[in-house]
C-alpha cells in the first residue's frame, strides 16, 4: 500500500513538473495556450517551446531514467550499493570514447551513440577484468573503478584542452547541459533508451536472484553468468546513451536507487520502474530549476547533481549500508 | 548418486580432491564427516556443480552433471549452504517463492502447483505463520529454515546440506537435525550433507563418508564406520566409542594425539 502510493506520488509529481517546466522559462505560455497550441498549432510561442524546450524536456526525463535504472542494475550485478556509472568509470568510458571519435572522425558524429556504448563497455569490462578474480569485493571493486573513471575523465579533459572545431560540436557530451537539444536527439534517446529500459523492466527476476550469493542463485537454475552480462549490457546501453545526448551526470545512478530502496524495497520487479520515475522526475527537477533561477543564466544540471550528490555519498559511507543480511 | 575418479583443485593450488569414487544411496541420509581443510565441503560443493571438476564424472540418474542445464538441475537437486546472503527485507514467503523459479519461465505466472509447493514447503519447515516476517527478523534457526523451504519448494528428491548447524545453537541444532530426519523418512529425500560434529553424524546418518586429505577412507553405516581407530587417523584424536540405551552409540574424544 505504502509502495503504491509512492508510486502515485511520483508518478503525480513528474507529470506536474513536466507541465510546469514546459510552460515556464524565457517565453512564458499559460496552459490552456499550450495545450491548443501543441495540439492545432498557430501560436509562435507554442511552436518555439515545441522546438526548442520540449525535447530537452525529454531528454532530461529520459537521461534521468536511464541512469537511474542503469544505477539499480549495476548495484545489482556487482552486489555494491556504491556502484554507479558515473563512479566507476562507465559514463566517462562512454564520454570519452564519443569525443575521441568525434575529434578524429567528425564523419562519425552521427554514430556518436553507438561509439558511446562501446566506450561504456570497455569501461565496464576493465572493471570486471580487474576485480573478477578477487570476486567482485565491494571495496576492491569501488576503488579500480575509482581509478577507471579518473583515467577516462583525464582523457575526456585532455580532449577538451585541445579546442578543435570537434570540441564545440561535442563539448554538451562532457560538460552535460540540455540545452540545444533536438528532436532528433529525442529520437535517438527515445530508440535506445526505451529499448534499454523496457529490457530492464524484465530483469527483475535475475536481479533478485543476483542479490543471493553467486552459488544460491545457480542452484536455483539461475545460468549466472549470462545473466550478468545481460544486466551489464542493458546498465552499460542507458548510460551511454543517457551519456552520449544528456551528458556526464554523476550521482544519478547513486541516489535514485538508494533513495528508492528506502521507499519501495528492494524487490527488483518494483525498484526498476520505481527508480526510472524518480529517475525522470529528479533530473528534470534539477534542469528545471537550473535552468529558471538566475535566468537568463543557465546552470547545468549535472552541476546541480553534483552539489546535491557529494555531500549525499558522504553520508551514506558515514552510514555504511548494508544492503545485505545474513 | 555416482561419483567416478574424482579429481579437483583450484587454480594455483594444491588437490584438493584426488580420484575420489563412491556412491551416494537414494532414499537414505549419508554424511560426509572429516577434518577442516580434508574437502568435504568441496566434494558436496562438486556434486552440487558449484564449481566443475578438472577430471572424473559425478553421474545423477545416471546422467553426466555437467552436461545437465542449470534449470533442470535445479530441478533434480536442491541445496541449502552454510551461510546466505539476501537483501534486508526479504519475506519469508518471497524467499521461498524463489523455490519454483526452476518450474517457471520469465513471464509465466505463478500456477497453483507452485502455490501448493509453497505452502507444503513452509508447513514442512513450520514457518507458515512467520511467511510474512523479514529474514533479519527471524532467529538463528528460524532463517536456516527459511532456506531449506526455499529448497523443499524446488520439489527436487535430492536435498544437500552444508553444515547446515554451524552456526546455531544446540536447541536449533536438534530441531533443524530432527526436520532433516523427517524429510527424509515421512517425504523419502534423499539427503547428502555436511556436518562437522561427528556424534550428530551417527545418530543422524544411514551411511557416514569419511574423507580425509581428498580421498574417502571410510565409508557406510555409522556402526560399522565409526571406530577408535578411525578417530586416530582421521581426526588425530584418541576417542572412546560407547553406547548408551537411549543415546545410541556416541564418541568421546579423549586427547590429541600428539
Amino acid at each position: 500500500m505504502k509502495k503504491l502510493i509512492c508510486f502515485l506520488v511520483v508518478a503525480v509529481l513528474l507529470v506536474v513538473l513536466a507541465l510546469y517546466s514546459i510552460a515556464t522559462g524565457s517565453i512564458k505560455v499559460g496552459f490552456g495556450e499550450l495545450v491548443s497550441g501543441l495540439l492545432f498549432g498557430g501560436n509562435d510561442n507554442v511552436e518555439v517551446i515545441r522546438d526548442m524546450r520540449l525535447p530537452r524536456i525529454i531528454v532530461a526525463m529520459l537521461s534521468g531514467a536511464a541512469l537511474a535504472v542503469s544505477g539499480v542494475l549495476l548495484q545489482a550485478v556487482m552486489r555494491n550499493p556504491l556502484a554507479d556509472a558515473g563512479v566507476i568509470g562507465i559514463s566517462a568510458g562512454a564520454g570519452f570514447v564519443s569525443v575521441f571519435v568525434a575529434t578524429v572522425w567528425p564523419v562519425l558524429i552521427f554514430w556518436m551513440p553507438l561509439f558511446s556504448v562501446l566506450g561504456g563497455l570497455f569501461a565496464c569490462f576493465l572493471v570486471y577484468a580487474f576485480t573478477w578474480k578477487q570476486g567482485l569485493r565491494p571495496l576492491h571493486l569501488i576503488l579500480v573503478g575509482v581509478a577507471i573513471n579518473a583515467m577516462f575523465s583525464g582523457l575526456n579533459q585532455l580532449f577538451n584542452y585541445r579546442g578543435s572545431y570537434a570540441v564545440t560540436q561535442v563539448n554538451q557530451a562532457v560538460s552535460s547541459i540540455f540545452t540545444m537539444k533536438t528532436w532528433n536527439d529525442v529520437d535517438i534517446m527515445m530508440t535506445y533508451g526505451l529499448i534499454g529500459l523496457v529490457a530492464a523492466l524484465f530483469l527483475g527476476t535475475w536481479c533478485n536472484l543476483l542479490a543471493l550469493q553467486d552459488r544460491t542463485a545457480g542452484n536455483l537454475g539461475l545460468n549466472v553468468l549470462r545473466a550478468r552480462l545481460v544486466i551489464s549490457f542493458v546498465a552499460v546501453l542507458l548510460a551511454s546513451v543517457a551519456t552520449a545526448i544528456g551528458g556526464l551526470i554523476a550521482f544519478v545512478g547513486l541516489l535514485v536507487p538508494h533513495i528508492a530502496r528506502q521507499l519501495v524495497g528492494t524487490n527488483h520487479w518494483l525498484l526498476i520502474p520505481f527508480s526510472a520515475l524518480l529517475g525522470s522526475l529528479l533530473i528534470l527537477l534539477a534542469d528545471t530549476v537550473g535552468r529558471t533561477i538566475i535566468a537568463p543564466i543557465e546552470i547545468p544540471a549535472s552541476v546541480i547533481m553534483m552539489i546535491i550528490g557529494g555531500p549525499f555519498l558522504i553520508f551514506m559511507l558515514l552510514r555504511g549500508e548494508r544492503l545485505y543480511a545474513n | 548418486m555416482q561419483i567416478k575418479e574424482l579429481s579437483f583443485q583450484y587454480k594455483n593450488s594444491p588437490p584438493i580432491i584426488k580420484g575420489m569414487s563412491t556412491q551416494f544411496a537414494e532414499g537414505k541420509i549419508t554424511t560426509i564427516i572429516g577434518p577442516n581443510g580434508s574437502g568435504k565441503s568441496t566434494l558436496l560443493g562438486l556434486m552440487a556443480r558449484n564449481f566443475a571438476p578438472n577430471s572424473g564424472q559425478i553421474l545423477i540418474d545416471g546422467r553426466e552433471l555437467q552436461t545437465i542445464k542449470t534449470k533442470e538441475l535445479a530441478r533434480l537437486l536442491a541445496v541449502v549452504h552454510q551461510q546466505n546472503e539476501a537483501p534486508y527485507d526479504l519475506t519469508v514467503e518471497r524467499l521461498v517463492s524463489y523455490g519454483r523459479l526452476p518450474y517457471r519461465h520469465m513471464f509465466s505466472q505463478e500456477r497453483d502447483e507452485d502455490r501448493e509447493a509453497i505452502e507444503w514447503a513452509l508447513a514442512c519447515t513450520k514457518l507458515v505463520e512467520y511467511r510474512d516476517r523479514r529474514l533479519n527478523e527471524l532467529s538463528g534457526g528460524q532463517k536456516q529454515r527459511a532456506w531449506i523451504a526455499m529448497a523443499l519448494a524446488q520439489k527436487t528428491t535430492v536435498l544437500f546440506l552444508d553444515e547446515p548447524t554451524t552456526f546455531l545453537d544446540i536447541y536449533y541444532q536438534i530441531e533443524l537435525l530432527d526436520l532433516v530426519k523427517e524429510l527424509n523418512e515421512q517425504h523419502g529425500l534423499t539427503i547428502v550433507m555436511v556436518l562437522h560434529d561427528v556424534n550428530q553424524a551417527v545418530r543422524y546418518s544411514d551411511e557416514l563418508k569419511v574423507v580425509k586429505d581428498g580421498q574417502i577412507i571410510a565409508e557406510g553405516a555409522p556402526e560399522t564406520v565409526m571406530t577408535s581407530e578411525l578417530m586416530k587417523t582421521v581426526y588425530d584424536v584418541q576417542a572412546v566409542i560407547r553406547k548408551d540405551e537411549q543415546a545410541g552409540m556416541y564418541i568421546v574424544p579423549i586427547a590429541t594425539n600428539a
